[in-house]
Parts: structure tokens; C-alpha cells; sequence
């Protein structure tokens, strides 16, 4: 089998599994070995087929298309070679590898950037047909290349891990549970049968929906699955939906979502009603004709991949032009749309569409803000944490919400440079608002949780100025140290149960694992590493590339180098709370002696995932000599033209985003790591200052900047202030538009009945007085039937229909009357 | 007799088109003897069951032939855009109105939809104890109706369903609702009356203004005014016969549904030509017809029947009510005002979607601030009905390449999807309802929680038979909004925009809605010990609604596959009828100044013609 008809296999049988999952769970549930239990076997055995599964796909991939260094000296070099084993051109008629060497080189004259300028190798297809009418298709299908293979391995290795580990974890829901937090109106706890298989069946679901938005192969299908992880998102969430703080988090959350999707829906409408396609790749129609996917259409091949206002787009905006040409044409049709076309060059050079290209950016963004958490929607991912440990892991770090990233990766040849602005404003807020919370968080998920959008800032950030390996890279390293980290802290919490880390302190003897590994993500996260030898953990490299590619964009556009120092104080910040909870945690004396005696190391089901997580944590950044390495992998997969330096400047002043290559360049890469390095270690320093040497008591620096402090712990105020803008107003509007259905509009119908009333009873009166006179014995014999009539009704309701037959009938003959006199004359 | 058998042999759908017609009036009628004694009021109830499902047979192996191995006459051909299973009899010929049914993509669905929830409101009317004779004989009335009103295809027949209809709603809301039940019955009657006395009067002004003269023989053949099964000799005589009245100057004037469409969509249309009080009756009639049609759907501002009648209504008419009633308005609209009066479609699509928008989002506002559990999904009805009028509204015909329909054929398509999907949702959101309501005698949404606990299976069931009407991918929600939201935006950004918010409304008022009734710890309302698991019926009942659900939602072609051949056709055409009608009236200013030029670019073509010729 060659790779073209092998990879969607491969990965469409990895996607499918889990669903099978969870059909089998939905079904068979509790009947599943004793209480359930087997529930988790079957998961986790669909899971680890995925993983195997992705695992073949991925090295088949890597045997195809070997991986080399980046090639930044070397203008194309590595997608020459890359292209160079792919063997032959797409012949299935669903694919659209581009098999485009000839064309790369033909084209590579963008600018200095072009090196990157071909396009990558992948292979897309359709599966199935949701609808197609006229040029429109909306199907469900595959978009496969080096980063689809690598999100599949890493979701399916982390969801593995945590199968295991929840197995563990979550074995009190195999018997009857009274839980603590739940208060009944007698005042008793609540006391309910475990629910082990509905979990795993929730996992099961989510890890087929997160793996749709991966493979997905156009933007419909990811909405769709965008949706179905918010919904399984939901069911986590809420899992424990007895209490009310759960259900509360879990509605908030989607709700939130569905806010980032409003936007999206906007931006797929700008898409889909300018350009009739969502496809990322070119595709093929049913009746056969061949389609051009988004990228082709924002990024031709005729213009060397440089972004432009595709045709679509340009007439739509001068939709007015075209229909004053077509209208000028009424004798002839065709000349009329050749007129419009032979117009458009001229229409795009005077900006038609730039505006819609940038909407349809945006929106899709939008869609993003929702689900990685940023600003201003990043509010539901803290309470998220309502929701078991493993799936704050699984869900809420590694993989749900970096497939807003992960979107906008490879959404990327569509952003313009405005939207990409934007976007890594957006990071820069959220990066620092999130770090500065989780500086005086005590809930140890929650401090992870922040952390989290923190991150989650950084790949925008990274994104938004032109870095679009460094975000992408960063969102692999950060998946396995931030799920090690969540799962850490859920293996503390299991020993203590509690997550306030003001209980913990000292639970490194009782917990060596935990502490350990725990340890090891900290590392991870601030990216410790040894500058000049250039060798240290995985965040070293992600967050070291973060770093070149901020400054050198900050050095290009000295007006936006507050994002450089965004990324720098971000980093510090980021060294600092963590190192904070490592110490509160582990280091020191116990604070709580009755939490601390409880205590104990976790099962070796919770921790063997810990120790495969953090040897990843570990290498996942390494670069093996011969160029193998995440970082090549990924960018065997760069969108096509997206490694030049681009001009924006439609929403702000001119700006360039600089080609990324650039940013490896000596003395930007050394500054770089520089600062990284003396943020870090400054962040540790002043947490073990504060809380292992105890030089600095946290409590005076608590009360040294208190309305500082307050203001921090009550997260900036963000939910009162979103609950006095939004929620309020929302319901208040509800209830208005209720009050008026029965204040306004019924009143008014009912006085319209009131007075059909009236008049119904005059002419009763009439009927009475007058025409019973005259037929006295009909009108006898009438209310003898009517008397027996009236056993089968109700009273009332009988006059009713008679009067309004009776005005039927009359207007009826009106009508005919007067409309017949009117035509007939 | 001897007609029999000719019918079945010239219009083999004769028989079946009948039998699932009347089959309900005629049991109906039975039901009404004296033949099933009182006191066996399960006789009763079971015949009014075996009736509903042999209709949903019948009309299954009509629309679904490949289940009933090859297609015989008689039954639907998927796929194909025209109508078929045409019957035509005579009816009152003084004023040529005639027995003259058939299905196409667009009604065969609906009738199956009709019939298949049909059976499910029957079944779920087992717990109604009061006068079972007369409310049995009212719900196979009902049916009839409703069945009546998407196959008739003489616009007089059409209105005379469509008030059959009525009554019986009428007295199944009065009688049989609950304790404000006639304020609501006669709150729907006064809507809905006042919506078919304006529909009179557009249908008699059609009436009077049409002439089947002015068409081609193709198309009185196409439309049936002539018999397509006549030939030879009787054919010629049947088209002479029309065409010398007409040159005679005696218009020949039809009800004929299809042959109105033919003339409101000729070039010199007498529905176009004709105007008074400053608008053209083509207007006047689309409006007419829009404003009964509206209150059936219903929009906002006419549509607070909808509450009352809802809350009021026993479970089984409030399914019928939501799933099929509701869809009559959106029905009438897309087989009705668009084709007979395409000029008035067009200058008024703007408020067809307008009124789609603003029904979605007030609707989605108001069901939040709802108390009622029913309440609340009564007007989640009307927000989701506003999707199907948005759909069908968003005529954007122009764009970049020309005339092209595909965008706008994909909001009739959402439309259509929508109303079928909403059938299915709404049904089954209402039977949710009222399983609680038939165990704890409340709807006070505050006087929930705790029932996923005390009723598993059943709030499964619930939960996604809401998630349906949530929109949730993988259920039908979600196909017809998407699909509509997406094509409304070539027609206006604004509505777009608009239509695309309420999604954020709609997450909220179902799953705080469901937050309030299924998840929580207890129960805090009345009754808790009643709170039994759902009996053998109503599992028959809510299982087929939430599988049907999933099924449309994975697989929408399997609706797509009968609506869309003949939504295409309609939409196609009309979008050449625009072609034309832009063409022909290109604004008084731009016409002054191009009318020289067409003189002499049509003066070039015939001196080359006539050079050609010499």
C-alpha cells in the first residue's frame, strides 16, 4: 500500500476505535465485569490500538519522508528532499498530494523567506457527504501531513497514559460513593451507586472527537468536532453533576465556547459564501470537476503562494459592480460574467475583499479564543476544574484546548498579517493576565489551570508574529509536561484529599514519584536548559524558539516590542508560580499534620504514567544528530509560503512579520536564550526566596500590596464583571421579551376577541329580537336541537364557532363578490 | 362501478394516495357508530393505533420503495424532481375544482413525517381517560387533515384541509388541555382563522385573476390541467377547448396549484399585471398567503397561540402540533407563494428572512426567561421555526458568477432539513415533557433536579433528544441550522450575523434547562415518590425519536436524497425567473440609457439575420 491510500486508513481506523468505545460502553456499561470495571479495559484498549495505529502511520511516514534539519541556510532544501521521496503524483481522484518539485522552484520567488515557500506534502480526501447542492459540498474528510501524524501520536500517547492512570484514579466510582461536597435538605450527604463506566465512556467520545478535529480534512468537519469536544467537554466537566459548582462550570464552559463560536460560524460564512469551499486542499466534486481547496484559492500557485484576495472574495465585496455588469448584459448572460471576470484583477489591486479576508480570519479566531482560553473567554478553564483530575489532564491541558492552536496552525496560509497581529495581542494579554493569577492561586489544579492559559498565550503569541513552528512546537513539548504536571497534582490530591495547597508542604519524602516527576514538568515548563551548550528539557527549545521569533519581530517593528517583553516577564512569571507550588507542595514541613499522615505514594497504575510522561517531558524537544526531531517533523508540514516575511498594516500601521528562519539567526537565537535563561532563574530564585528560605515571608509581600494582591486573587474580577455586562443584561432582555409576549401582544389580542365579542353579541341581540320574531317555530324546533346538541360541547366555545363560521361564510361571499365585480370590469 | 379499475391502471396511485388520505376519516367515521360498545374504551384506543400505523405503512411503502423490494406504479421514485403519483378527478367542475393530489420531494417527506407521528401521538394518548370515543375520532380527523393539506395540489381542496384541520385542534386543545384549556383553544382558533379567511381571499383573488389560455399546451399538460394520461384525439380536444375559450376572451380560471405557478412565473404574468391600492395583486396575494402561513409557523409577532396552546395541550397534541402543524406554514410558503408569486417572493424576500431572524432570536430570548418546562419549549419552537424562514427566504440569486442558485438552494435545503428535523426534536422534547408531567403533575422548572439520578434511562433519553434541538453535530439540529446560517450570509451580512448569535442563546436556555431538571442532587418538587422508570410505552415511544434524531444527524442524505432534486428544480428555476425579471427592469434611469443601445445591438442582429437569410 502506498502512503497516499495507507495513512488515511491508518488514522481513520486510530479515529474510529474510540468511538467503537464508546458505543460498546453506551450500551453495555455497567454489564462490563464487576460494577463496570471492565469499562476501562475496553477504553483502554481502543485507545492503545489508536496509539499503535498512529504509531504505524507515523513511522511509515517518517520511512517515507525522512526528516532533515531545518533548512534556513538552505532555501528549500528540506522540502526538496522531502518531495524528492514522494514517489509518484496523486492518481486517486479524492487525493491531492502535491507532487509539485517543478513548480516549487518555478515559483520560489516570493522574497528572501521563499525557502519554505513550496507546499508541504499531504494527502486529503473525502470520506462521506453531508450535502452537496450546486458547487457547495460539505463533507466529512482527512487533511494528512506531518503535523496531522504527529498531533495523532502525541493525543493518542498522552490519552493513553491517562487511561491508564484514571483506571487508578477513578476505582472509588466502582462502588457506592457518598459524596462529601453534596449537602441534601435533611443535611445528610449525598450517597449515590459509582458511575466508572460513564466515565470512561466520556473519554472514549472525547478522544474521537479530538481526533476529527486533527484529521479533519475541511473547516465544516472541524466545527463539527469542535463542537463535539465541547459537549464531552461537558459531560467531564460535569461529571460530578450532583453538585451545583459542577454543573455550573460545565454549562459555563460551553456556553463560553459557543460565544468563541459565533465567531467562528462568522468566519466560515465569509469563507463558504465567498469562496464555496471550506476544504483546506483541493478537492474533487462528485459530477468529477476538480475544486481548489482554501489554501490554493488565499495562496495560488500561479502567485508563488503569496497571499491574496481570492477571486470569490473580491467579487463578493464589489458585489455591486458585478451586478451593475451582468445587468448590462441582460441579451447575453456569458458575456457578462467573461466581463466580470476580465474585471477582477483590477477590483483586487483596488482592495476589494481585503476586509473579508481579514473577517474570515478573525472569525475563525474567534472560534479559537473559545476553546485554547484566551482572552477575553479564557474565564471558563479555571472552573473546568470541577471536573475529575485525568480529564483536566486529558481535556483541559494537552489537548482540547490546544486545538484552538492547533486551528490556527493550520488555519495559518488564510490569516493575513493584521489578523495574525491580533492574535499575538491576544496572547500577550492573555499570557500575563493568566501568569498573574495563578501567582496567588492556593487550589493547586487551579494554579495549573492558569498556567495552562498562560501557555495557551505563548502559542498565540508565537503564532501571531510569524512563529508558526514555535507555537506548534510549543503546543506539542507543553502537551506532555502539562498532563505529567495535571497528573501529579491528581496523584497529590488522591494522597491528600484536598486541592489547597496552604494543607500540603513536605510531601516530598511521602510521595518521591510524584514529587520527582513533578519536578521534571516544572523544569519543562520554565524551560531549563544550559544556554550555550544549547541542551536542556523540552520547554527549553519550544519556549527558547518563542522567545527568537518575539524578539526579532520586536526588532522589526520597535513600535509591538512590548510583545518581546510580554513573552520575557511571561517567563519569569511562569518560573516563579510554579516553583511556588513545587515548594508549597513537597518542600518544607507539613503545614496540615493530619493531610500529611494520610499521605501516601500513589498505586504504580498512576505512577508508571507519570514516569512515561516525564522521560517526554524530558526529550520531546531533543533534535537527534542526522535533524530528527519534533521541531524538523513539524515543519516538514509549513503551509506553503507562510515562511516569508509578510506586509500588514489594514487595522494598524505597517508592520512586518518576519520569516521565521530569520529568528535562528546567531545573535537573536543567543539573546533569546539568554533571557530565558535569567527570567527563569530569577522566577525560581524568588520562589525559593519566599518559600523555602523563607527571606521573604509571602504573607508581608501579601500585605505590602494589598489591593494588588486582592485584586490578583479575585482573578482581576473578570466573572463579576462579565456577569454585570453580560449575564444580566441577557437575562433581563429574556424576561423583558417574555413580559412583552404576554403584557403587549396578548393584551392586544385579546382586546381584538373582546371586541369581536361585543359585536358577536349585538348580533345575537339582533337574531333574538328581530328574525326570531318572524320564525318563531324554525327558532323551536332550532333550540330543541340545540339543547340536545349542546350535551356533546363545553358551552361557551359553541357560540364562538358559530359566530366566526358565520363571519367565514359572509366574507367569503364578500369577497368573491367584490373581487369577481372587480376583474370582471 | 368500473372506474376502479381504470383508475388503477391510468393513475395507479389513485388507491394508495386515497387510502392513506381518508383511511383516519373513514375509521373516524366508523368510531362514530355505535359498533364498539362503552366502557371498551382499549378497543377504541387500539383501533385508533392499528389505523395510524397502517396509514404509516402505506405511506412507507409509498415514499420508501426499496424497503418493499422493486418500485411498483404507484409508488415514489427518490431522486426524481417532479410530481408524482398525480391523481386528478373532477370534483366540482362548475368552478374547476378538482380531486387532484400528487407528491414531490418536498411533501413526500413530510407526509411520511405526518404519518409516522401519527403513530407515536397515538400511542403516547393511551393515558388520556376522558371521552375517548370523541377524542379518537378527532385525532384521525386531524390526521387526515394534516395528510390532506401536503398532497393537495388544487389550491381549493388545500383550504379545505387546511381548515378540517383546524377544528379539531380547536376541540382536542379545548376539551382535552389543561386548566386554561379553552382560553388557548379559542386564542388558536382566532390566529389560525384569521390567517385562512386572509388565505380565502388571497386564493379567490388568484382565482379570478388566472387563465390556463395564457400557457402552452406543454405546460397545461405539465401541470395537469389537461390529463397527461389523455391522447390523441381527447388531448387535442381537452387543449382546443381551453385555448378557444381563451381567444374568445372567456378566461378559463383554475385552482390548480401548479398551474398557478405556471402563470405567476410567465413572462407577462396577470398576477404581475394587475395592480391596485398602489401594489400588485401578485403582492397582495403573497402577502395574504405569507400572513397564513406565518401563524401556522409561527413567526414573531403572531405567534403567542403557540405558548398557550402548548402548555395547555395534552403531550400527544402538543408532538402533533410541534412536529407536523408548525411545518404546514413553512410548507405552504415554499409550495405556494413562492412559485405563484415569484416577483412578490423576491421583493419581499427581506421579510420572510427578517421575520426568520427576529423570530429565532426572540424566540431563544423568551424561552430563556421561561419558568415552564413546556413553555420553554414551546418557544424554543419558535426560534427554531425562524431557521426555516430564514432559509427560505434568502433569495440571493447574483452573485460573482453570474445567476447562480446553489447558495440559496442550500437555505431551502436547510429549510426543509430543519422542519423534518425539527419534527423530530420537538416531538420528542415534548413527550420528554410530558412523561414528567404525566408522574408529578408539574412543569415549574424550579421544581426539578436530581432526575438523572432518580430516572437514568430516561433523562439519557432526554438529554439527547435536547441535545437535538440544541444543534449538537451528530444529531439533526444540527444539519438544517448550519446549512441555513451559512447561506444567509450571501443575502445579508446583518441577518447572518444575527442568526449565527442565537446559537450562543440556544446553549444556554437547554442546558440550563437541563442543569434545572436533570442534573442537581434531589428532587425538590412535589411528588418525588412517583418518579417511576419509564413504562414499555413510552420507551416505544422516545426510543424511535432519539434514534431517528442520530440517524438524520449522521446521515442527512437520507432526507437530503428526496428533498433536494426537487428543492434544486424550484430554486433553479426561479433563479432564471430573476435572471429575466433583472434583466427586464433594470432601473428607470440605467433603462433610459441602455434602451438605445439594446435598439441597436437587437437592429445589428436582425439586419445579420437578415443578411444570413439573403
Amino acid at each position: 500500500m502506498d502512503l497516499e491510500s495507507l495513512l488515511p486508513t491508518l488514522l481513520g481506523l486510530a479515529w474510529l476505535l474510540p468511538l467503537a468505545s464508546f458505543a460498546v460502553i453506551l450500551f453495555a456499561g455497567p454489564r462490563l465485569g464487576d460494577h463496570g470495571k471492565g469499562a476501562a479495559g475496553v477504553a483502554t484498549a481502543a485507545i492503545v490500538g489508536s496509539f499503535v495505529l498512529s504509531l504505524m502511520a507515523f513511522i511509515s511516514w517518517v520511512a517515507q519522508h525522512p526528516v532533515h534539519a531545518v533548512a534556513h541556510d538552505d532555501h528549500g532544501g528540506a522540502h526538496a528532499s522531502a518531495d524528492g521521496s514522494h514517489g509518484s503524483p496523486a492518481s486517486h481522484d479524492s487525493a491531492s498530494s502535491h507532487d509539485s518539485h517543478g513548480s516549487e522552484s518555478a515559483h520560489r520567488t516570493v522574497d528572501e523567506g521563499a525557502g519554505h515557500a513550496g507546499p508541504p506534502v499531504s494527502y486529503s480526501g473525502d470520506w462521506y457527504t453531508l450535502y452537496e447542492g450546486g458547487r457547495l459540498r460539505l463533507t466529512i474528510g482527512w487533511y494528512v501531513d506531518a503535523l496531522t501524524v504527529l498531533m495523532f501520536v502525541m493525543i493518542t500517547f498522552i490519552a493513553t497514559c491517562i487511561h491508564v492512570y484514571a483506571s487508578g484514579y477513578m476505582h472509588d466510582e466502582l462502588h457506592d460513593i457518598t459524596d462529601h461536597e453534596v449537602h441534601l435538605a435533611d443535611g445528610s450527604h449525598l450517597h449515590r451507586p459509582g458511575r466508572f463506566h460513564r466515565f470512561f465512556q466520556a473519554l472514549s467520545l472525547f478522544c474521537f472527537s479530538m481526533l476529527g478535529i486533527v484529521i479533519a480534512g475541511n473547516l465544516a468537519m472541524v466545527f463539527i468536532f469542535w463542537e463535539l469536544v465541547g459537549i464531552c467537554s461537558w459531560f467531564l466537566i460535569g461529571f460530578y453533576y450532583e453538585r451545583k459548582s459542577a454543573s455550573n462550570a460545565a454549562n459555563k464552559a460551553f456556553i463560553v465556547n459557543r460565544i468563541g463560536d459565533f465567531g467562528m460560524l462568522i468566519g466560515l460564512m465569509a469563507l463558504w459564501g465567498a469562496l464555496g469551499t471550506l476544504h483546506f486542499a483541493d478537492s474533487t466534486g462528485l459530477d468529477g470537476q476538480a475544486r481548489p481547496g482554501l489554501f490554493s484559492l488565499v495562496r495560488p500557485p500561479v502567485a508563488g503562494h503569496a497571499q491574496w484576495v481570492p477571486d470569490g472574495m473580491v467579487k463578493f465585496a464589489a458585489a455591486e459592480k458585478v451586478g451593475a455588469v451582468l445587468r448590462s448584459y441582460p441579451q447575453d448572460p456569458r458575456a457578462g460574467v467573461e466581463q466580470v471576470e476580465a474585471k477582477v484583477e483590477d477590483w483586487r489591486d483596488e482592495g476589494y475583499g481585503r476586509w473579508l479576508l481579514l473577517v474570515a480570519g478573525l472569525g475563525i479566531f474567534c472560534g479559537c479564543i473559545g476553546k485554547s482560553a484566551q482572552f477575553p473567554l479564557f474565564v471558563w478553564l479555571p472552573d473546568a476544574m470541577e471536573g475529575p483530575t485525568p480529564v483536566s489532564a486529558l481535556v483541559h491541558s494537552a489537548t482540547m484546548v490546544a486545538a484552538g492552536v492547533y486551528l490556527v496552525g493550520r488555519f495559518y496560509p488564510v490569516l493575513t498579517p493584521d489578523a495574525l497581529l491580533v492574535i499575538a495581542y491576544v496572547g500577550a494579554i492573555t499570557l500575563l493576565i493568566a501568569a498573574s493569577i495563578a501567582l496567588v492561586a492556593n487550589d493547586i489544579k487551579r494554579v495549573l489551570a492558569y498556567s495552562t492559559v498562560s501557555q495557551l498565550g505563548y502559542m498565540m503569541l508565537a503564532l501571531g508574529v510569524g512563529g508558526w513552528l514555535a507555537g506548534l512546537f510549543h503546543l506539542v513539548t507543553h502537551a506532555f509536561f502539562k498532563s505529567l504536571l495535571f497528573l501529579c497534582s491528581g496523584s497529590v490530591i488522591h494522597a491528600c484529599h484536598t486541592n489547597d495547597m496552604r494543607k500540603m508542604g513536605g510531601l516530598a519524602k511521602v510521595m518521591p514519584w510524584t514529587s520527582g516527576t513533578m519536578l521534571v514538568g516544572c523544569l519543562a515548563i520554565i524551560g531549563a536548559g544550559v544556554p550555550f551548550l544549547d541542551i536542556g528539557l523540552s520547554g527549553y527549545y519550544s519556549k527558547d524558539s518563542i522567545l527568537a521569533q518575539a524578539l526579532l519581530f520586536a526588532r522589526e517593528n520597535p513600535s509591538h516590542s512590548i510583545l518581546f517583553y510580554a513573552v520575557a516577564g511571561g517567563a519569569m512569571l511562569t518560573a516563579f508560580y510554579m516553583f511556588r507550588l513545587w515548594f508549597m507542595t513537597f518542600a518544607g514541613q507539613p503545614r496540615d499534620h493530619h493531610v500529611h499522615e494520610h499521605a501516601h505514594e500513589s498505586p504504580p497504575v498512576m505512577t508508571y504514567p507519570l514516569v512515561a510522561l516525564s522521560v517526554l517531558a524530558v526529550v520531546a524537544g531533543w533534535t537527534l544528530p542526522g535533524g530528527f526531531g519534533i521541531a524538523n517533523l513539524i515543519d516538514q508540514a509549513r503551509p506553503a509560503g507562510t515562511g516569508g516575511t509578510e506586509l500588514g498594516g489594514l487595522l494598524f500601521r505597517a508592520f512586518t512579520v518576519p520569516a521565521e528562519h530569520a529568528s535562528h539567526a546567531h545573535d537573536i537565537h543567543v539573546t533569546a536564550s539568554l533571557t530565558a535563561f535569567a527570567t527563569a532563574a530569577s522566577g525560581v530564585l524568588l520562589a525559593a526566596a519566599m518559600y523555602v528560605w523563607r527571606v521573604i515571608p509571602p504573607a508581608v509581600v501579601a500585605t505590602a500590596a494589598k489591593p494588588l494582591y486582592t485584586f490578583l486573587a479575585n482573578r482581576w474580577y473578570f466573572d463579576e464583571i462579565y456577569r454585570f455586562l453580560f449575564v444580566l443584561p441577557v437575562l433581563g432582555i429574556s424576561r423583558l421579551v417574555s413580559a412583552t409576549d404576554t403584557g403587549v401582544i396578548d393584551k392586544f389580542i385579546e382586546g381584538l376577541a373582546w371586541g369581536a365579542k361585543q359585536v358577536a353579541g349585538f348580533d345575537a341581540w339582533l337574531d333574538r329580537t328581530l328574525i326570531d320574531g318572524l320564525v318563531n317555530g324554525t327558532a323551536n324546533a332550532t333550540w330543541h336541537a340545540g339543547l340536545e346538541l349542546k350535551k356533546l360541547q363545553t358551552g361557551q366555545l359553541r357560540q364562538y364557532v358559530m359566530f366566526i363560521a358565520l363571519g367565514t361564510v359572509a366574507i367569503f361571499i364578500l369577497a368573491g363578490l367584490l373581487l369577481h365585480s372587480s376583474f370582471a370590469g | 362501478m368500473g372506474i376502479a379499475p381504470i383508475l388503477a391502471v391510468t393513475q395507479p396511485a389513485f388507491w394508495p394516495l386515497t387510502l392513506i388520505l381518508f383511511l383516519p376519516a373513514i375509521v373516524a367515521g366508523i368510531l362514530a357508530l355505535p359498533l364498539i360498545p362503552r366502557g371498551k374504551d382499549d378497543s377504541i384506543r387500539w383501533v385508533g393505533l392499528a389505523t395510524t400505523i397502517v396509514v404509516f405503512v402505506l405511506s412507507l411503502w409509498m415514499a420508501v420503495p426499496a424497503i418493499f423490494g422493486t418500485g411498483s406504479a404507484g409508488q415514489f421514485t427518490v431522486g426524481e424532481a417532479g410530481m408524482q403519483a398525480v391523481v386528478d378527478q373532477p370534483w366540482i367542475p362548475a368552478f374547476n375544482i378538482n380531486y387532484l393530489l400528487g407528491v414531490d420531494g418536498i411533501s413526500m417527506p413530510l407526509v411520511l413525517l405526518t404519518t409516522f407521528l401519527s403513530v407515536l401521538a397515538a400511542a403516547a394518548s393511551w393515558p388520556i381517560e376522558k371521552h375517548v370515543r370523541p377524542y379518537w375520532i378527532l385525532f384521525l380527523l386531524l390526521e387526515t387533515g394534516m395528510i390532506g393539506v401536503f398532497v393537495s395540489l388544487d389550491f381549493f381542496l388545500f383550504y379545505v384541509f387546511w381548515e378540517v384541520m383546524l377544528l379539531p385542534m380547536y376541540f382536542l386543545i379545548g376539551i382535552w388541555g389543561g386548566p386554561r384549556r379553552e382560553y388557548a383553544a379559542i386564542k388558536f382558533f382566532l390566529y389560525t382563522l384569521a390567517g385562512s379567511v386572509l388565505m380565502l381571499l388571497a386564493i379567490l383573488m388568484l382565482y379570478f385573476a388566472s387563465d390556463v389560455g395564457t400557457l402552452s399546451d406543454e405546460q397545461l399538460i405539465a401541470s395537469h390541467v389537461v390529463s397527461p394520461v389523455l391522447e390523441g384525439a381527447e388531448r387535442t380536444a381537452a387543449l382546443t377547448a381551453i385555448h378557444s375559450a381563451h381567444d374568445a376572451g372567456k378566461p378559463v380560471h383554475t385552482f390548480n396549484i401548479l398551474a398557478l405557478a405556471a402563470i405567476g412565473q410567465s413572462q407577462n404574468s396577470p398576477f404581475a399585471a394587475t395592480s391596485f391600492w398602489g401594489m400588485t395583486l401578485e403582492s397582495w396575494a403573497f402577502l395574504l398567503l405569507l400572513i397564513g402561513f406565518v401563524i401556522k409557523v409561527p413567526v414573531v409577532p403572531v405567534h403567542t397561540w403557540l405558548p398557550d396552546a402548548h402548555v395547555e395541550a395534552p403531550t400527544p397534541i402538543s408532538m402533533i402540533l410541534a412536529g407536523v402543524l408548525l411545518k404546514l406554514g413553512g410548507y405552504g410558503i415554499i409550495r405556494i407563494c413562492y412559485p405563484i408569486c415569484p416577483g412578490a417572493g423576491l421583493s419581499f424576500a427581506w421579510l420572510v428572512c427578517g421575520l426568520g431572524v427576529v423570530s429565532m432570536v426572540y424566540g431563544a430570548f423568551a424561552a430563556l426567561a421561561q419558568k415552564d418546562f413546556k413553555r420553554m419549549v414551546a418557544y424554543s419552537s419558535v426560534s427554531h421555526m425562524g431557521y426555516v424562514m430564514l432559509g427560505l427566504g434568502v433569495w440571493s440569486a447574483v452573485d460573482g458568477h453570474g445567476y447562480q442558485w446553489d447558495a440559496w438552494a442550500q437555505g431551502v435545503n436547510g429549510a426543509m432539513f430543519q422542519m423534518l428535523a425539527h419534527g423530530i426534536s420537538s416531538a420528542g422534547m415534548f413527550f420528554m415533557v410530558g412523561v414528567l408531567y404525566d408522574r408529578v403533575h408539574h412543569r415549574n422548572l424550579e421544581e426539578f433536579g436530581g432526575i438523572f439520578n432518580r430516572m437514568p434511562l430516561y433523562a439519557s433519553l432526554a438529554v439527547a433528544i435536547f441535545f437535538a434541538g440544541l444543534g449538537l453535530p451528530g444529531m439533526c439540529g444540527f444539519i438544517g441550522e448550519v446549512l441555513v446560517t451559512l447561506s444567509s450570509w450571501n443575502y445579508s451580512r446583518l441577518l447572518a450575523v444575527c442568526s449565527a448569535f442565537t446559537v450562543i442563546l440556544t446553549a444556554a436556555y437547554i442546558l440550563w434547562a437541563i442543569q434545572r431538571v436533570y442534573l442537581g442532587a434531589e428532587y425538590k418538587g412535589p411528588h418525588g415518590d412517583h418518579l417511576t422508570p419509564m413504562t414499555r410505552r413510552e420507551l416505544a415511544i422516545a426510543v424511535p425519536l432519539v434514534v431517528l434524531a442520530v440517524v438524520f444527524g449522521v446521515a442527512p442524505q437520507l432526507i437530503f436524497n428526496y428533498v433536494t432534486p426537487t428543492v434544486n428544480r424550484q430554486v433553479e428555476t426561479l433563479a432564471e425567473w430573476t435572471r429575466g425579471h433583472d434583466g427586464a427592469s433594470a432601473p428607470a434611469g440605467a433603462a433610459a440609457s441602455t434602451d438605445p443601445e439594446k435598439a441597436e445591438f437587437q437592429a445589428a442582429i436582425d439586419s445579420f439575420s437578415v443578411g444570413g437569410g439573403r
